[in-house]
């Protein structure tokens, strides 16, 4: 009788385990195994045997095979793309949150124009970001309105000006970018867990004369906890994973054309892919790299937040 | 202190296009709470006795009228600056802190002003104090005898021990625990280092200009105390909380969070919370609402003597008559945002003013009856249950008038012939609880539901028809229209 039923169940998840074997875990698989292949070959499917070289020649260890071409384009993973990656993720996750947070409680604590507010909030939730860069690109252009209103000429987007933009400028532009782009979708979930959260214990707050921040450090933020474990740990990964913004609003791999500054490790893998896949194997050992960071990062806040978050 | 509300209204605004109307939820409300004492508001649901709570709590704000503590009028003072004290219906414990943290918290926002004191000659003094004259064995004894199961001191038990013993902070627990007690000479040389300590730190006082009081107060050239607005330090709060937690009786708990106590202990927390910070009032909305029929009544008693003890005015929510009855100093009865009647609660059960209060204390409840007063008697259905009495006040003319006739449960007494007055009832149910039995009975001219009568438990009943006498003093008489008493008095003499 039971196996009869779980025959049955296999036939019903058969479409879906077809699919995600077909275009999940084949993949997936493939990926790790061609990470570890020399001199692999995408048209034919070649290699010459196993190695770690490619992970030694992305972290720098070793160096590049002088009788393949595109080292340069290699180099910049360690040099550029790993730190980017890092400092993107660094700089706009953890400020997204806070603002975030304080949007949402000051959208929580108003009556009047709240819907409003909300819609203006929500707004860049249903816009694509590659829309976005092109505004912010033409924003922050060097005759754009932010050089209008600061009465300056500072350069922030390649090719956008006489002259190239510094890194700092560059990345100070990205980083407003994504922090405004990843704000609705925190503001909503933070939202949410705010009305849930019963008036009661405000009320016993302000009846002991506890000051408002201190509410919101003992009150709310406890409260939030588990929405703020959620955003934390989806927003690190959507930062490690950061490219789309960077491709929309500069779509260049670097402040002059000639270098990739700008680069990330998603950026990178996909150049790989485009560029005809000579070096995918190199493409793959940065999935399997960038994989094992987003796994870490994730275990840790796991970790942390058993102690600090309170269901 | 005391508690005056002049002239409370409360609306909550409707919305006129949709058709909402105002709601009324307290109205032309006068209540008097005497200082310390243990006042009840009773009422059913949506009388607003609630909403007259959070109004005394400055967490809602009247529509018009006044409020007074003593003299001052807090009508539009914020709750954070009236110094109450408030446990809600569901405890509102921080589940994120434990139990120690929940009662500190109210304490680690509240500023005081006190005088400044030295701590250090204050605690160097306590030491020797503690330790001279060979006192010190006692507490060799208390921390040598602080073991749990194997032989080896357990220095948390032991802390814990002197904490409880001395009445001190944990920062100086720790430092008699630290001392060597193994001989006399090394106690003798901690009581020398101390005396020249507090020599050492006079001397440093007075060359700053100042000296030292019996009570380690600093006092200026002019020799007056110096005031100073502060927070409080760690070990005051300590001893504070664990002050409370001994009152309420949760010393054990305090390292729990809320989650793992019981609805009783989480009760307990509430109040202690509330209590910590010595609030001129304790208001308390349905305490007892969220627990079992057993633990209500202790938790009720328990109420009771945190009050006597503290000795704070209290008032008290609750829509349960029992609970305002047996714990209360004085009750105010609530229906429809409106003061029904007020007074000891005794005297409310033995003289209601209308027929909603009448019905509405008492267990089981009064039981109704259409009748009439006519030829200087009360009637029920023609039976005379009451003869030679005369209406006064306002009714004194009337000769007849259909009326309510109410009687207590206790009202009824049960004779084998009775054949003069009496009220004719046919038992339908018998239940005996050992010294009494409560009868329920029909009658057609009933207007509650079912008829309870109680009577002693030695009255052989069976199911059939029986004529009850009536005791005068347990009937009352009511308008028909205005639902107001009618008083009649006894004109046999």
């Amino acid at each position: 009788m039971e196996n009869k039923n779980n025959f049955k169940g296999w036939i019903y998840l058969m479409p879906a385990i077809i699919l995600i074997a077909l275009f999940t875990l084949y993949p997936l698989i493939n990926t790790f195994l061609i990470s570890f292949l020399q001199d692999y070959k995408y048209a034919t499917g070649s290699s010459s045997g196993f190695t770690f070289d490619n992970y030694a020649v992305l972290l720098g260890i070793k160096e590049f095979p002088d009788y393949l071409t595109g080292k340069g384009q290699i180099d910049a993973f360690f040099q550029y793309a790993l730190p980017n990656t890092l400092l993107i993720t660094f700089i706009t996750v953890p400020i997204s949150i806070v603002l975030a947070l304080i949007i949402a409680v000051a959208l929580n604590s108003i009556k009047k124009l709240r819907t409003l507010f909300q819609t203006i909030f929500f707004t860049p939730y249903v816009t694509n970001i590659i829309a976005v860069g092109m505004v912010f690109g033409v924003l922050f252009s060097q005759t754009g309105l932010i050089n209008e209103i600061l009465g300056t000429s500072i350069s922030f987007i390649p090719n956008q000006g006489s002259e190239a933009p510094t890194y700092f400028h560059a990345m100070l532009v990205l980083c407003i970018e994504i922090i405004w782009y990843e704000l609705p979708f925190k503001i909503l979930v933070f939202i949410g867990g705010l009305q849930s959260i019963d008036r009661q214990y405000y009320d016993a707050a302000r009846i002991d004369a506890t000051p408002k921040i201190k509410r919101f450090l003992h009150i709310t933020v406890p409260f939030l906890s588990p929405q703020i474990l959620y955003v934390s740990i989806t927003s690190f990964i959507d930062g490690f994973k950061e490219y789309q913004a960077i491709a929309g609003l500069f779509n260049s791999r670097g402040t002059t054309s000639l270098n990739y500054n700008l680069y990330t490790c998603v950026y990178f893998i996909y150049d790989q892919i485009q560029t005809g896949g000579q070096n995918i194997n190199y493409a793959c050992a940065a999935a399997v790299i960038l994989f094992v960071i987003i796994l870490l990062f994730t275990l840790l806040q796991l970790y942390v937040s058993k102690k600090r978050v309170y269901y | 202190m005391e508690i005056r509300l002049e002239n409370i209204n409360k609306i909550f605004k409707g919305d006129k296009k949709k058709g909402v109307e105002d709601t009324i939820a307290v109205s032309n409300l006068n209540i008097k709470v005497n200082n310390g004492e243990l006042a009840g508001l009773l009422g059913p649901s949506g009388c607003g006795k609630s909403t007259t709570l959070y109004m005394i709590a400055g967490l809602k704000e009247p529509s018009s009228g006044n409020i007074f503590f003593d003299k001052e009028d807090v009508t539009h003072l914020v709750p954070e600056k009236r110094g109450i004290g408030l446990v809600f219906q569901n405890y509102a414990l921080y589940p994120h802190m434990s139990v120690y943290k929940n009662i500190a918290f109210p304490l680690t926002n509240l500023k005081v002003l006190t005088f400044k004191q030295s701590i250090k000659v204050k605690t160097l003094e306590l030491l020797i104090s503690l330790l001279d004259n060979d006192k010190y064995l006692e507490i060799k004894d208390l921390i040598n005898s602080s073991t749990l199961d194997s032989k080896k001191i357990n220095k948390d038990l032991a802390l814990r021990n002197l904490i409880n013993k001395y009445h001190i902070s944990p920062s100086f627990a720790k430092t008699l625990f630290s001392l060597d007690y193994s001989s006399k000479e090394n106690i003798n040389d901690v009581i020398i280092k101390a005396k020249e300590d507090i020599n050492k730190e006079k001397e440093k006082l007075s060359n700053k200009g100042f000296s030292i009081d019996n009570e380690y107060y600093l006092l200026d050239q002019d020799n007056k105390r110096i005031e100073e607005k502060r927070k409080l330090s760690k070990d005051e709060i300590d001893i504070l909380v664990r002050d409370v937690a001994k009152l309420v009786q949760i010393e054990e708990q305090l390292d729990k969070k809320p989650k793992e106590l019981s609805g009783g202990q989480q009760q307990r927390v509430a109040i202690a919370r509330a209590l910590v910070k010595k609030p001129r009032v304790l208001l308390l909305d349905e305490p007892l609402s969220n627990l079992d029929a057993r633990l209500r009544i202790k938790t009720r008693e328990e109420i009771r003597r945190i009050q006597k003890e503290t000795g704070i005015t209290t008032i008290f929510v609750t829509h349960d008559q029992e609970e305002a009855m047996s714990i209360c100093d004085d009750i105010f009865v609530m229906n429809n945002g409106k003061l029904m009647q007020e007074g000891k609660p005794i005297e409310v059960y033995k003289d209601p003013k209308n027929l909603f209060v009448a019905k509405f204390l008492g267990t089981p409840p009064i039981n109704v009856f259409k009748g009439e007063f006519k030829d200087n008697a009360i009637f029920v259905d023609n039976e005379k249950i009451l003869d030679n009495v005369t209406l006064t006040n306002e009714y004194e003319d009337k000769s007849s008038l259909e009326v309510y006739v109410a009687i207590r449960p206790e009202g009824f007494i049960f004779e084998d012939n009775n054949e003069t007055l009496g009220l004719s009832l046919k038992v339908n149910e018998i239940s005996l609880s050992g010294k009494e039995q409560t009868l329920i009975c029909s009658h057609n001219q009933r207007l509650s539901e079912q008829i309870k009568i109680v009577i002693d438990g030695d009255n052989p009943i069976s199911i059939k028809e029986y004529r009850f006498k009536i005791k005068p003093n347990k009937i009352h008489l009511f308008d028909l229209k205005t639902e107001e008493r009618i008083y009649f008095k006894d004109i046999s003499k």
